[in-house]
């Protein structure tokens, strides 16, 4: 989806979770690594680009951080969708944050099927003496709905890279696989009987890009 | 938009000569984490690059702070500031340029650099190139125009777009009133348009040698475009949105007084609301997306929070949001639905570029706060009595809960029953809905005030008459008080206290107003409780009791759309035309925040009880009415004004009309078409009637009503034939509704002796009277039912009453217009009677009614048609069957030389073919 005739990639991703888990935070530590946040303009707390070149291939990340509090659960589908990539925000140490990425992620399989790349992130753990979310728990149920799962800590700066490029590199697989499975198809497309949905998201998702 | 300056940093002379020349340099560089700094493409001359180009562009971060220091292999010093790079030169001015954006480099075996890609090369002596379009941020219509004629070197191009717009124009004369059709066609111009500037030969070099430029000249170009065709496009747009809009203005009238502190906003960010709000209602004067998406960064980039050191602290999602939608609900916008349609749709320029730049990240903002307003999941204002309970409990806090020991606090909760007694108490009440428990605190303390008014009257009297001596004052108004007292005049202490605490006892009545000068009656009508409402006018309270804002109990009742509320104030007599504070009528209220509902009420009820309300009377700031419809786009509401008189063409005090309020063509129309056309008029439902009539016939409306008959009487003397047009219109208006009381009312019928008389079939039939001086009770009420109007006086067309009351079918009104001695044969301008009319639109109990009272079933009108004629050419069955019983003469040929059956043959209406078949059979 959303390539450009250069061959840079635009990837729209959107942070969920309930509010305070520490969303806004873990997208200020990825990108303030670099410039300064007193440059930051409001805006930019809520909205920000980044820009990354992996092994010659050139993304173009839009990263859209949502409001978390239940007042606007509502708003989740004018936010989230034609986006690539959903980074499911909890807060280790509080088991109703993890209630909600759960929900959060029936809601996104359920509107975008397996088009989205899905993350989740267990934030804050340095507080990790203050766990609630188990471990094993965690892990398992993000296996089963084939996300990745990792931990970080905005504070401490754990994580936080890694889940980004991870989250990056799995898009600009799916991405490719899609685009792979959309030539296969339009080759094919007198061959395969036109049953399985996914193939067919894809194809419209491929399309959308000119 | 604005600040996406792209190029492939791979593709970058500079970065790919480093890497292939200078592979170890490069390669010692990444693994140290140093920051690469390429010079944008272009901007270096053309020439060999050396070793030393390359170190003066590889900085090394300083120890002490990496974030902002570094200096380069060059051993220069340079600092990193908002997103600037300066480097220190020994002589002259520091050297600066721009960050255009930073790129990570994650190579195969995970070593991470960065490259910043900057402006202009970091060396004193580079003479660069002037090609600055490519960092040039388009920020305005003025920009795009600039840069289509600079890059151009001419008009050319501008001209050449401006041409295919006028092209279209004038081939797409009415644009299609449908969103997807609309961005199709409009989607094509702009292909064209882009195709013309892409010819001129100077953009195509251009835009070939940078990719930045190419963004920019397609982005100019649809601003261009945009600019010339917005006029003729946001129209339809509108039109297409009108639905959505009046809803969504629906919506946000009726939480127009909500306060920051409603929305959870935080303190911190109250003082950046005004700027911030006035940059965004600006966004109604951008003609173009561009523009206008840029007014949406810059009102959200407004609201800012600064710590301590004057630091912008940054803000996330759920501060920011409910901060945009307090804006957008008080920007006073009536278009926004219409405005988030045009920069969604629209924006042709950033197709390519994927659905997350941040064009549509401010879009989509906007989309996610139209709809938080319009899922209602905001509560909307809480009462206005709230806000006294809010800032008390502020206080509290802020006190350190230290305010019981006031003296009113410590009266009322040393009582047993405080709670009760408070005014707050009773609003609660009221919101819930407890009228029994209302009623019972408020008799209670009503007959206490009158108890202690009475006592002190009676202490006056014995402490200033001291000779007065009779006991029996106390005897109806027996109070407990004075019997706990040692003795009546007993001045101890004790008593004095007991005294004293019954005379402050704060007991509110009806009478009583809170802080805001509420009182239990506008508190009920804000709630809408129409049987607090009722039982608190009986009461005694005052109808037209003001608040600090001189809102009357009406005014609430009509912006919060309490229709049955609002119709019991009208009946207990309350002023209709009352102006608040900002000279909002009722009307006006009702108008503007939507409530069709109540502006029927009020127009209707001032028809009925001959009040005349102030159609077009204006606010503080001249909007009449029909401004405020307009505006915010209520089609309905509109339509029922101008059809009681509203003038659209009157302007307020920025000299604007109703006409230049009207965002879309429905409204237009609705506002243009000041000359009714009757089939459309909304019919008003019978319930409504309903509820007006019966309130009506209470005994002050009544009176009312006479006085004003007589007032309208002597009038009439004046100038009849013109009265009379204008009752006539009003009457054949009545009878189009249905309401046949009303029209009565206006033809001096006396409708309920009308209905007396029914009830006794005998009287009705006897049309004459005994003698023509008789006085006997019959002839009385008969006489009563006749009046002095002329009932045969008709319309500019030739319609009489009698002719709408057939047409409309209302059988009712045709005894009572056959019993005024109405003409049954008269005829409009084209020579119809009313049985011609009541057998086109088949209403067969008129019929039979017309013919019984002997109507001239083969009356002709001018095109020679008899009624049977009409019925067979509309195929009116039931019409048919009736008229064949009162032998209608089938050989009549109208102007067309056709019989009636001739004209059902060509209509093939067959069941009337076999109705005149047997008729004939029967006949022969």
């Amino acid at each position: 989806m959303s390539t450009a005739a250069s061959g840079t990639h635009n990837f729209k991703v959107v942070l969920l979770g309930e509010g305070c888990v520490g969303k806004t935070s873990l997208l200020l530590r990825y990108i303030e690594d670099k410039f300064n946040d007193k440059h930051l303009t409001t805006l930019q707390a809520t909205f920000l680009n980044k820009r990354l070149n992996i092994n010659g291939k050139r993304v173009n990340l839009s990263i859209w951080d949502t409001a978390g509090q239940e007042k606007f659960h509502a708003l989740g589908p004018i936010y989230y969708r034609n986006s690539n990539g959903a980074i499911l925000v909890y807060d280790i140490t509080d088991e109703d944050s993890f209630g909600k990425v759960k929900n959060w992620v029936k809601e996104l399989r359920k509107m975008l099927g397996s088009d989205i790349v899905l993350t989740i992130a267990g934030n804050k753990i340095d507080l990790e003496h203050e766990r609630t979310v188990p471990l094993e728990e965690a892990e398992s149920y993000a296996a089963m709905v084939g996300a990745q799962h990792f931990y970080t800590s905005a504070k401490l700066n754990q994580g936080v890279e890694e889940l980004f490029l991870d989250l990056t590199r799995t898009m600009i697989e799916r991405h490719e696989q899609n685009a792979q499975a959309d030539t296969n198809r339009t080759s094919q497309v007198l061959v395969v009987d036109d049953e399985a949905p996914p193939a067919q998201t894809s194809c419209c998702s491929g399309n959308r890009s000119n | 938009m604005d600040g996406t300056y792209d190029e492939i940093i791979s593709d970058n002379p500079f970065f790919v000569e480093l890497k292939a020349e200078y592979a170890s340099l490069f390669q010692h560089c990444i693994t140290q984490s140093w920051v690469i700094c390429v010079p944008r493409i272009g901007s270096l001359t053309t020439r060999v690059f050396t070793v030393e180009d390359f170190c003066a562009h590889l900085l090394v971060p300083s120890d002490e702070l990496p974030e902002t220091h570094y200096s380069t292999l060059t051993e220069k010093q340079v600092t990193v500031t908002n997103k600037v790079i300066t480097l220190e030169v020994t002589k002259g001015l520091p050297l600066q340029s721009h960050i255009l954006f930073e790129e990570t480099f994650y190579t195969e075996d995970f070593i991470k650099y960065k490259v910043w890609c900057i402006e202009t090369p970091l060396e004193p002596t580079a003479n660069f190139s002037d090609n600055t379009i490519s960092k040039e941020y388009l920020t305005s219509i003025n920009d795009c125009i600039d840069l289509l004629w600079t890059q151009a070197a001419g008009r050319q191009v501008l001209d050449q777009i401006e041409h295919s717009v006028k092209v279209f124009l004038k081939k797409n004369t009415a644009l299609p009133v449908a969103v997807g059709p609309l961005r199709d066609t409009v989607s094509e111009l702009y292909t064209q348009c882009l195709q013309i500037a892409l010819q001129n030969r100077r953009l195509r070099d251009k835009s070939k040698s940078c990719k930045q430029v190419l963004e920019n000249i397609k982005l100019a170009v649809e601003c261009y475009m945009q600019h010339l065709l917005f006029e003729a496009l946001f129209k339809p747009i509108c039109t297409c949105c009108a639905y959505e809009d009046s809803h969504l203005n629906k919506k946000i009238r009726n939480m127009c007084d909500i306060q920051l502190r409603d929305l959870d906003i935080k303190k911190e960010l109250y003082h950046a609301v005004p700027k911030a709000k006035q940059i965004l209602s600006k966004i109604d004067t951008c003609n173009t997306v561009l523009e206008k998406v840029l007014c949406l960064k810059q009102a959200l980039n407004a609201i800012n929070k600064k710590d301590d050191s004057n630091n912008v602290v940054l803000l996330t999602a759920d501060d920011l949001l409910p901060v945009f939608v307090f804006l957008v609900i008080k920007s006073g916008l009536p278009n926004w639905y219409s405005q988030l349609m045009y920069m969604k749709e629209f924006r042709f320029s950033g197709v390519g570029k994927g659905d997350g730049d941040e064009s549509a990240f401010l879009i989509t903002t906007l989309e996610a706060v139209i709809e938080h307003i319009q899922s209602g999941a905001l509560a909307g204002p809480p009462d206005p009595e709230s806000y006294y309970y809010e800032s008390n409990l502020t206080e509290e806090n802020v006190n350190g809960k230290e305010r019981r020991n006031s003296l009113t606090e410590s009266i009322s909760t040393s009582d047993t029953n405080s709670k009760e007694e408070t005014l707050e108490y009773i609003f609660e009440l009221i919101k819930a809905n407890h009228c029994e428990q209302v009623q019972a605190i408020l008799l209670r303390n009503q007959k206490h005030i009158q108890t202690i008014q009475q006592n002190e009257n009676n202490i006056l009297k014995i402490t200033f008459e001291n000779n007065l001596t009779d006991d029996d004052d106390d005897d109806d108004s027996d109070t407990e008080i004075y019997h706990k007292l040692c003795h009546p005049l007993c001045n101890c202490k004790k008593c004095c206290c007991k005294i004293s605490k019954n005379l402050l006892k704060t007991s509110p009545t009806v009478t009583s107003r809170d802080s805001h000068g509420l009182t239990a009656l506008h508190v009920a009508c804000i709630h809408g409780k129409a049987t607090i409402v009722e039982y608190l006018t009986e009461m005694g309270a005052e109808v037209n009791a003001t608040d600090l804002n001189e809102c009357t109990p009406l005014h609430y009742a009509a912006s919060r759309g309490h229709q049955n509320a609002l119709l019991l104030l009208l009946h207990s007599g309350a002023n209709i035309n009352q102006a608040n504070i900002d000279q909002n009528t009722p009307l006006h209220m009702a108008v503007n925040n939507g409530h069709l509902n109540c502006v029927k009420a009020l127009i209707y009820f001032a028809e009925h009880s001959r009040r005349k309300i102030r159609i077009n009377c204006v606010n503080e700031s001249g909007n009449t009415p029909l401004h405020l419809a307009s505006k915010w786009g209520y089609e309905g509401i509109a339509k029922l004004l101008i059809e009681n008189g509203a003038e659209p063409s009157l302007q307020n005090r920025s000299n604007k009309t109703a006409f230049d309020y009207a965002h879309n063509l429905k409204i237009l129309q609705v506002l243009k078409s000041c000359t009714p056309n009757l089939y459309e008029y909304i019919h008003i439902t019978s319930s409504n009637v309903k509820t007006l009539n019966c309130k009506t016939d209470s005994a002050a409306s009544l009176h009312l009503q006479k006085m004003s008959m007589k007032l309208n009487d002597s009038n009439n003397q004046v100038s009849k034939a013109v009265e009379n047009l204008k009752l006539i219109d009003r009457i054949l208006k009545a009878i189009s509704y249905g309401d046949v009381k009303l029209a009565c009312f206006y033809m001096n019928i006396n409708y309920s002796a009308y209905l007396e008389i029914k009830d006794k079939p005998d009287t009705f039939k006897q049309n004459s009277q005994c003698h023509p001086l008789c006085e006997c009770q019959v002839c009385k009420e008969t006489k009563q039912c006749s009046s002095d109007f002329d009932i045969n006086f008709s319309d500019t067309n030739g319609f009489t009453a009698f002719h709408y009351a057939a047409r409309y079918g209302l059988d009712e009104m045709c005894k009572i217009l056959i019993l005024n001695k109405a003409k049954i044969n008269c005829v409009n301008k084209k020579g119809q009677t009313p049985l011609h009319l009541a057998a086109l639109n088949n209403k067969t109990h008129v019929i039979r009614l017309l013919l019984e009272s002997g109507a001239n079933i083969n009356a002709i009108d001018l095109a020679g048609n008899t009624p049977l004629h009409d019925v067979c050419a509309m195929g009116n069955i039931g019409a048919a069957k009736i008229l064949m019983n009162y032998n209608p003469d089938l050989t009549m040929l109208n102007g067309g030389d056709k019989t009636a059956l001739t004209l059902a043959k060509e209509k093939v209406h067959l069941t009337i073919i076999d109705l005149i078949d047997k008729y004939t059979n029967r006949l022969e």
